[in-house]
Parts: C-alpha cells; structure tokens; sequence
C-alpha cells in the first residue's frame, strides 16, 4: 500500500500485472512486467531508445495488446474497456501530435469533443478559449492544425486533451518540439493540473524536465524496470 | 495451381482489367455471381488467401454495408416489400441494387488482390513494357505501394480519435457522419505531405533527368502469358457484348 505525504492511502489509477509483449516473434520486449502507477502522482518513464518506454505508454491505452498479462485502468479491466472508454479516463499524448489532430480549424479541434459530449455553444466557446489562451495558441483560432508548427501542434493536442478533462495523462515526449519559453508554460499547466490531485506519467527524455515535475522516477532498460524510486520535488 | 511465380504481371493486369471491367460493366446479378466466383477461383490458384483479404478489408466492410442499406431504402420503383402506409421503405428493386452495388465491389477488390501476387517494381515494369509512359508507371506503382500505408494511417486516426475519448458506440447517430468525416483530415493531410516529400526526394535523384531510362529488369512472356492475355482479353469483350446485345 502506498501513502501520502499527510498519511492518506493513494488510489492505483494504472496496474500492470505481469505483462509480456513482443513485437516479432524472435525478440521479446517486456517479460512478466508488473507495475504499479498511483493517482495524484507524477510518473517519469526514463529510458534508452528502444527500452520500451512508448510501447509502455500505447500498451497502457490499448493501442497494441499484450501478448501475457493484464492492465487495469482506474480499477477497471483495460480489456472490457474499448478505446473511447480509456481516452476518456487517461488523456495520451501521442510522440507524433499529427497523429492526433482531426479538424479543419483550431478552434474546432478543440471544440467537437464537447460538441460531442452535449455542451452547450457558450459553455464550449468559454472552454475552448481558456485552453487557447493557456496554451498561447489564441491567434491561431481559424488556422487549419495541418499547418502549424510542430511546437504548435504540440501544444493544441495537448490543449485537446486537457479540454476533456481526463483522470489521469500519459505524455509521450510532450518537450520535443518546444522552446525554453513553452517549456515554462507547459510545466505550469503540469503543475496546476498536478495540484488538482491528478496523475501524470512523462515518458521522456528530456531529464531535467522530467526531474522538476518527478515525485516518482521509473527507468526501463531492456524491458525491465531497472530503476524505481520516489523522488522529492 | 497456376505458377504464380512464373506469371508475367502483364497476365495477372489482363486478368484484372477484363473481370473489374466486367464487374462494373454488367449489370445482371447472375452473372455478377459468375465473375465473382471465378475471381475467387483465380485467387485461389494463385494461392491468395481470402480470408486476409477478408481481414484487410474488414473496416470498410462496415461502410459498404451502409451503402448497400442506403441504396436499398433510396431506391424508387419496384415492389414493396416493407412500407410504412403508401410509403415503400425496402423494394425488390432496391434490394438488386443494393445488392449489385455489393458484388460489384467484392469483384474490384477481390480482382486487384490478383496484383498482390506480384510485386509493385514487376508490375511498374510490366506496364512500361506495355508502352505506358515511365512517369504514369510509377504514378501506379507510387499508388499501390502506398494504400496498404493509408489504410494503417485510417487505422491509426481512428484509434488516435477514440484515446480522444470519442466511444464509436456511443456517438449519436446524426453526429456519426461528422465524427467520421474527421477520420480523413490526418490521412489525407498526411498523403499531401507525403506526396511533397517525395515528389522533392524524386527529384533531387534526377527522376526525369534523361529522356531516356534503362532497366535492370526485363520481363520475358510466356506461350502461359500469351493465353492468359488472350483469353481475358476475349471473355471480357463477349461477355460485355452478349450482355448489351
């Protein structure tokens, strides 16, 4: 069991049970993986190339299967879970945001999936400008997604994200394509969302990013956690 | 079994060509059926499993069941089977229609599986061979390297789309057209880039340099491929005109 720092127990948001996965049939990537990420917590995935760290990530969100094992996702078996269940709980922020961007314009990227949930004209485009502004993205509002920059991009999917409000975030390299300037800006959304007692999981390389925001690192090396630890921020 | 390796593509283009061309031309369902069924003959001697077909093509599957739906509800005339007062929802015509329409694509996609058999360099060859311009050539060949790739990238938008935390099953059914129609910005955004980024690639390799190309590849035909051509050549032209006639 896992506590806070005024003693209270932490809930388990993603639960990895003896995992194994392999992306050909010669080459086993992860091997009876089992692994425990707690809400309200920031997780730091760190790793070489090729240690796993992304496929932990899509493995967690049902993108590939494991081949042994299971996920449980805020209590819930990821398998009864389809895509749309799990996005709607965890936020992914895939390592390539072109992946993730869908409309024509970039207020419409942010404003569908509350179009979708039933909210109401004002409501949206009060939403939809907070995360604008947040992310500093306002005056690209009727700018197709297809042609911004990728620090741009970066930023709109993860103000998509952040729109519906999930449990928990699961950021693939989410510092690639950004500037000192909307590093900063990034570590103070991370951080006011951290407060609001959520969990975050960076799988990263950037360590000095990931170190300011860690309260837990995890190294995989191999497809074996080789380093676990909690960390005082 | 046809020795597949040993076709020439030019016969298994003949193939496709004469039964896609039947296919779309022939309006009967009898005889839709036939080609249908003798495609899926072909396929097997050249030992093409279907049910990867089957698997690939399982998504849109989906999508032409809608259609076919659509067409049988849309279409006026004939005998009603189910209707609501005077209003005919299902005809008999309709559900030829809808029907056709169905075969008519299971004989497109089941023929160009044929071209799966070989690989896309031989068949950009086997078309040069046939006198097409080199740059349409590799226009096709460009075509059919990369549709296994956009069928991965609709693959992919639609689960990125999902993580998004849109449930499919749950999207309303007047806002499903929408949500779909959002699966097609990132592939056809990315198909734009990749067409850029590989028309500057071409280019920077002299593609169009000389007026002339040489080719390490020569395809030699075959008396097989002689027959092959010839009879796919003819079934098509008789079974258009006994059709029409």
């Amino acid at each position: 069991m896992n506590f806070k720092s005024d003693g209270a127990v932490m809930r388990r948001s993603i639960e990895l049970n003896k995992i194994s996965f392999s992306y050909n049939e010669n080459q086993r990537l992860f091997e009876s993986l089992s692994l425990v990420i707690y809400d309200g917590e920031t997780t730091v995935i760190l790793g070489r190339n090729g240690s796993g760290k992304t496929t932990l990530g899509k493995l967690i969100m049902g993108i590939i299967k494991p081949c042994k094992g299971n996920i449980v996702i805020f209590d819930e078996d990821s398998e009864k879970m389809n895509l749309g269940q799990k996005g709607q709980k965890i936020g992914y922020l895939f390592q390539n945001p072109s992946r993730q961007l869908f409309a024509a314009t970039v207020y419409e990227e942010l404003s569908f999936i509350l179009e979708l949930k039933g909210y109401e004209e004002c409501m949206i485009e009060e939403q939809a400008s907070k995360m604008m502004n947040l992310f500093q993205i306002e005056h690209l509002r009727g700018m197709s997604p297809f042609y911004l920059s990728g620090g741009e991009k970066q930023r709109l999917a993860l103000a998509a994200l952040l729109i519906n409000n999930p449990g928990y975030l699961i950021l693939d390299e989410p510092t690639t394509s950004l500037d000192p300037e909307r590093k900063e800006i990034l570590s103070k959304i991370l951080k006011q969302y951290h407060d609001e007692g959520k969990g975050i999981m960076l799988i990263t390389h950037d360590e000095s990013f990931a170190l300011t925001h860690a309260q837990r690192v995890i190294e995989i090396e191999g497809g074996m956690v080789t380093y676990d630890s909690k960390f005082e921020t | 079994m046809i020795p597949n390796s040993k076709l020439d593509p030019r016969s298994k283009l003949s193939m496709v060509m004469s039964l896609s061309g039947m296919g779309v031309l022939i309006n009967d369902i009898r005889i839709m059926i036939g080609i249908l069924f003798i495609t899926i003959i072909i396929l097997k001697l050249l030992k093409v499993s279907i049910l990867k077909i089957l698997r690939k093509f399982k998504r849109i599957l989906y999508m032409i069941v809608v259609l076919v739906i659509v067409q049988s509800i849309f279409f006026k005339g004939g005998n009603p089977i189910i209707a609501v007062g005077s209003v005919a929802i299902i005809s008999d015509m309709g559900l030829q229609k809808a029907a056709a329409f169905a075969l008519r694509i299971g004989i497109v996609i089941a023929s160009a599986s044929i071209l799966t058999t070989s690989s896309y360099r031989d068949i950009v060859q086997g078309l040069v061979q046939w006198k097409m311009p080199y740059e349409i050539a590799f226009m096709v060949s460009v075509a059919i390297r990369f549709l296994p790739t956009f069928m991965e990238e609709f693959k992919d938008a639609s689960v990125a789309l999902q993580l998004r935390g849109v449930d499919f099953e749950k999207i309303p059914v007047k806002k499903k057209l929408t949500v779909y129609s959002y699966l097609f910005f990132p592939v056809v955004s990315n198909a734009i880039l990749k067409a850029q980024e590989l028309s500057i690639a071409m280019e920077t390799r002299a593609f169009r340099a000389y007026p002339f190309r040489t080719s390490y590849l020569i395809l030699k035909i075959k008396p097989l491929d002689y027959i092959i051509i010839a009879v796919s050549f003819f079934t098509a032209v008789a079974g258009i005109t006994l059709y029409y006639t």
